[in-house]
């Protein structure tokens, strides 16, 4: 009977401590914002909490890292104010939501890394149909003619090939497998494109969990190949891994740099539709790198009150601007937006009531 | 009959038990009602997983609305959870019985003869083992990816690549191992002086009377340790997301071949289903929950009927 | 570990051959601790060194911010989410326990037992799905601390159930008769007699319950959601920041301070946890001796 006592005493002690801590949070109201979703945006996110909380001190920003369907979903369902997506809102679920908007925040792109003992050093020419080969089984070593033809003087191992894929949904399996998709209409035929697709059956394919368990697992297979986000380069570097040069539209092979994946940006301002929904993947531009996209705020333009649509339009906005400094965007290798696209996100900002 | 209060109190609390495992099957029936319709029995059998293309116009088949190309298969992850768990529990049985025996009549003796400065040795190590089960999946996870991956494949596998149902395994026996081992060590404890003095008395060897008299009357612990640790293999989730390969739309072939269990392919596919317009993903996801529901479920009868008999034998002294 | 000796030579082979048993029994057993206790230490060693060279003062004093503060409110997080579900979950745990352990030898008790079990095995993030649609979607909740709660009260209540009723078990059923002899009610038995000869067990459970609830991360993914901030009291239409979605979220950043975040949470779920253990082993032991 004493131990249970002391037990609830003890409960109880620790829910008052805790009902006094949280009563300290409450001190001064804010306006609670919430993000989640892709987790290719989010270590930018964390990057930008710090600052943007500090120069808008009425404003509590949490950022969660769930994966971009559930971002879109639970913005849609109204849990959280920003959901962010690698992917704009498809065709249906706008005709099912119109007050959905797709917001780019900034530009992000993808590395296709690899371990080849020997020649991680060598940037190897690969393609979308190569790549598409690998992943479903058709291309299964190294020595490959298709790889070979890419890649003349290089040495090339008779090898089997190992792909990894993500197990989890990703943003990163959706930009890579439309770049597939894009490319090689076979692809396109049979697996599509999405954050999880169906992938061909391959013996000694692995799945790994997260960029950094897509790190792992190439650093610890010889021979494999993996698509790693950009954000990750300068783990996957260290881990040793080589950098593909990667076929555009208009046939050259092109590595992911500021100035590649800046043309591929430019090549579509243009064509970018007042609701921002656009694939940059496999955009045309001689030096353009073909794996890049916009990354999106998914935000209801409909909040519950004036003051959190206050709060959604000051972040955004600040995003589009401070936000946009390199001094973040350099530490996760994104891109800024260009000007015209800043443009088109804040007429679609100022729609958020 | 005679009204008792305090036992009809007792019966209700111990009725909101039931009550929340019908509140959850009934919740994945309901919401997974037009899944099973539109998958029917295939849904075991099929190999193909595919969400179908989440970015078209879904198309409506047999007035239910799906992606484009959406299949639903589970043969995969059915056989990649079953395999997974049964080798987890073969391999953790015995680490744990030895385990548990050793700390409950073995280290006794070895602190007999133990210096005065030591601490005692039995609370150290049993703590050590009981931290095992509070180590974060995450943890167990990661660390099966910096030692227990690259050990199998550099060591193990022909292949050279270490993710798979070995390494599920291994990461899974060594999460369920204190679960068996603490239950276990519990009732070696409990278990009266005069059991073991008369097993002495007729000549037994220490070890003859831990193998012979004492654990075959704490049997049924055994088994209810078994049960539990099995349910938490079964559900394992993170550490089997990071350690098994992730096999879709392929079977495994050797203990080596990538795999993905049911309980970790729920949750590495949430977030694209979510994004499916029509929620035929998330409904598929929900009916397979209830698969893996249907596997615990057949598992826990198995268990009965195996322990049925042992259940009979009063271990009470 | 003695051995018999007898002066017949066919005993004194199988006494050999029994002895020999039992040594190589006993090197079995003490390997298998062995095997339970290497990989443990690695892993523990593992977090202990990143951890403790992640721990600073600002990790208690301040909330998260990005990746980047302390974890104040993840740890308050936990604090509250488990004392919620331990709430909840030990009075219909135990009781469970031990309506099933005393009176449960009949139909009605083989049957709660058995889904008892069935609902051990069910994986948490079925749990947490169906806690998600049904508080945090259909109810409007939102991710909150009572959806959380609720979620890991399901989720351990069984175990508690399951080991109280073992535990119980094994206490003689003479103590039970002496008592009643005595003239004592069915209650007094039960909480001055049988409960107590089995604290150990019921704590044991209490505390597997407990590190699981400290632990989990699947259930709490999609129930109790994330915060940057402290709780702010509320139980439903808030979100709460916990441990363990710090050490699964971050360990998968690229920056090295979210890893040190990472390390520092799951040595501090270790540490927490450890330090229960050993506060309610004094406890017993003061019991005890009282």
């Amino acid at each position: 009977m004493k131990l249970s006592t002391k037990l609830r005493n003890s409960g109880a002690a620790a829910l008052a401590l805790a009902v006094a801590l949280g009563a300290a949070g409450t001190a001064h109201a804010a306006t609670t914002l919430v993000e989640t979703g892709s987790s290719l945006l989010y270590p930018l996110f964390n990057l930008w909490v710090p600052d943007f909380t500090a120069a808008n001190p009425g404003i509590q920003l949490t950022t969660t890292s769930t994966g971009s369907g559930a971002g879109i979903a639970q913005s849609i369902k109204g849990l959280v104010q920003i959901g962010a997506s690698d992917a704009y809102l498809s065709d249906g679920i706008v005709k099912k939501n119109p007050g959905m908007l797709s917001i780019p925040l900034a530009i992000s792109a993808q590395a296709i890394n690899f371990n080849l003992p020997g020649l991680n050093d060598k940037n190897i020419k690969l393609s979308g149909p190569i790549l598409a080969g690998i992943y479903s089984g058709k291309i299964t070593m190294w020595n490959d003619k298709a790889i070979k033809a890419a890649n003349p003087g290089v040495k090339l191992p008779a090898h089997v090939i190992i792909p990894i894929h993500r197990v989890d949904g990703s943003g990163d399996t959706f930009i890579f497998t439309q770049y597939l998709s894009d490319s090689t209409p076979a692809w396109a035929h049979t697996v599509d494109y999405g954050t999880a697709v169906s992938w061909p059956a391959v013996t000694g394919g692995i799945g790994a969990n997260g960029n950094s368990g897509m790190v792992s697992a190439a650093a610890a297979n010889p021979y494999s190949i993996a698509y790693i986000g950009v954000s990750f380069s300068d783990q996957a570097a260290k881990a040793g891994l080589g950098v593909a040069k990667l076929k555009n539209a208009d046939g050259n092979y092109e590595l992911p740099t500021a100035a590649t994946v800046g043309t591929a940006a430019n090549s579509i301002v243009t064509q970018t539709p007042p609701d921002e929904r656009i694939s940059m993947v496999f955009a045309h531009g001689a030096n353009a790198y073909p794996i890049a996209n916009y990354e999106y705020a998914i935000i209801n333009t409909a909040q519950p009150n004036a003051e959190t649509a206050t709060a959604v339009k000051t972040f955004l906005n600040w995003a589009l601007t401070s936000g946009n400094d390199m001094k973040y965007l350099s530490q996760v290798h994104f891109l800024p937006l260009p000007a015209a696209i800043v443009t088109l996100s804040k007429t679609q900002i100022a729609k958020i009531h | 009959m005679k009204i008792r209060p305090f036992r009809l109190s007792l019966l209700g609390l111990s009725l909101f038990v039931p009550a929340a495992l019908c509140a959850v099957v009934l919740f994945l029936i309901i919401y997974s009602g037009q899944a099973i319709v539109f998958n029917g029995l295939g849904f075991l059998s099929r190999i193909t997983w595919n969400l179908g293309n989440l970015y078209s116009d879904p198309v409506t088949i047999n007035g239910i609305q799906i992606p484009l190309g959406a299949n639903y298969g589970i043969l995969v992850f059915i056989i990649g959870t079953l395999a997974s768990s049964l080798i987890a529990i073969l391999i953790a049985v015995p680490l744990s019985v030895g385990a548990a025996i050793f700390l409950a009549e073995a280290v006794p003796e070895l602190e007999r003869s133990r210096p005065r400065w030591m601490p005692p040795i039995r609370p150290a190590l049993s703590m050590l083992v009981e931290l095992v089960a509070v180590v974060p999946s995450v943890v167990f996870g990661l660390w099966g990816v910096a030692v227990l991956v690259p050990f199998i494949g550099k060591y193990l596998a022909p292949s050279g690549n270490g993710y798979g149902l070995l390494a599920a395994s291994i990461v899974l026996a060594l999460m369920i191992t204190p679960i068996i081992a603490t239950t276990l060590l519990d009732s070696l404890m409990q278990i009266g002086k005069e059991n073991r003095e008369s097993a002495f008395a007729l000549g037994a060897t220490h070890f003859e009377v831990v193998s012979k008299v004492m654990l075959p009357m704490v049997r049924t612990t055994l088994i209810g340790g078994i049960v539990l640790a099995l349910g938490r293999a079964l559900g394992e989730t993170m550490a089997v997301l990071m350690v098994s390969g992730g096999a879709i739309n392929i079977l495994p072939t050797s203990i080596f071949s990538p795999v993905s269990t049911i309980a970790s392919f729920i949750v590495s596919q949430l977030d694209s289903a979510e994004s499916d317009p029509t929620n035929m993903a998330v409904r598929s996801l929900a009916e397979i929950a209830l698969v893996l529901f249907v596997i615990t479920l057949a598992v826990n009868a198995t268990a009965k009927l195996l322990t049925s008999g042992a259940l009979s034998v009063r271990n009470r002294k | 570990m003695s051995v018999t000796v007898n002066n017949q030579p066919r005993f004194q082979a199988l006494a050999l051959r029994r002895a020999i048993i039992s040594h190589i029994g006993w090197i079995a057993c003490g390997l298998g601790l062995l095997l339970v206790i290497g990989p443990l230490l690695d892993i523990v060693g593992v977090v202990a060194f990143n951890g403790i060279s992640a721990f600073s003062l600002k990790l208690f004093t301040t909330t998260t911010n990005g990746t980047a503060g302390g974890l104040l409110n993840a740890i308050e997080g936990t604090l509250v989410i488990s004392a919620g579900g331990m709430l909840i979950a030990v009075p219909i745990g135990v009781g469970a326990g031990i309506y099933l352990a005393e009176y449960g030898s009949n139909k009605l008790g083989n049957t709660i037992r058995f889904l008892s079990d069935v609902l051990t095995g069910t994986p948490s993030i079925v749990l947490g799905y169906f806690s998600y649609i049904v508080f945090v979607t259909t109810l409007g909740w939102d991710f909150s601390v009572l959806a959380a709660a609720i979620t890991i009260a399901i989720l351990i209540v069984p175990y508690l159930a399951r080991i109280t009723e073992l535990a119980l078990r094994q206490v003689p059923n003479t103590m039970r008769e002496a008592g009643f002899a005595l003239g004592a009610s069915e209650p007094a038995v039960v909480f001055k007699i049988v409960l107590p000869g089995a604290i150990s067990g019921v704590v044991t459970g209490a505390l597997l319950a407990l590190a699981i609830s400290v632990g989990e991360t699947a259930p709490l993914i999609y129930t109790a959601g994330w915060s940057n901030y402290l709780w702010n009291g509320k139980l439903t239409n808030a979100p709460i920041g916990y441990l363990t979605y710090v050490i699964w979220t971050f360990i998968d950043q690229p920056d090295a301070r979210s890893h040190a975040l990472a390390f520092a949470a799951a040595f501090l779920v270790m540490l927490v946890v450890l330090a229960i253990n050993i506060g309610v082993r004094l406890i017993i032991r003061r019991t005890k001796l009282t």
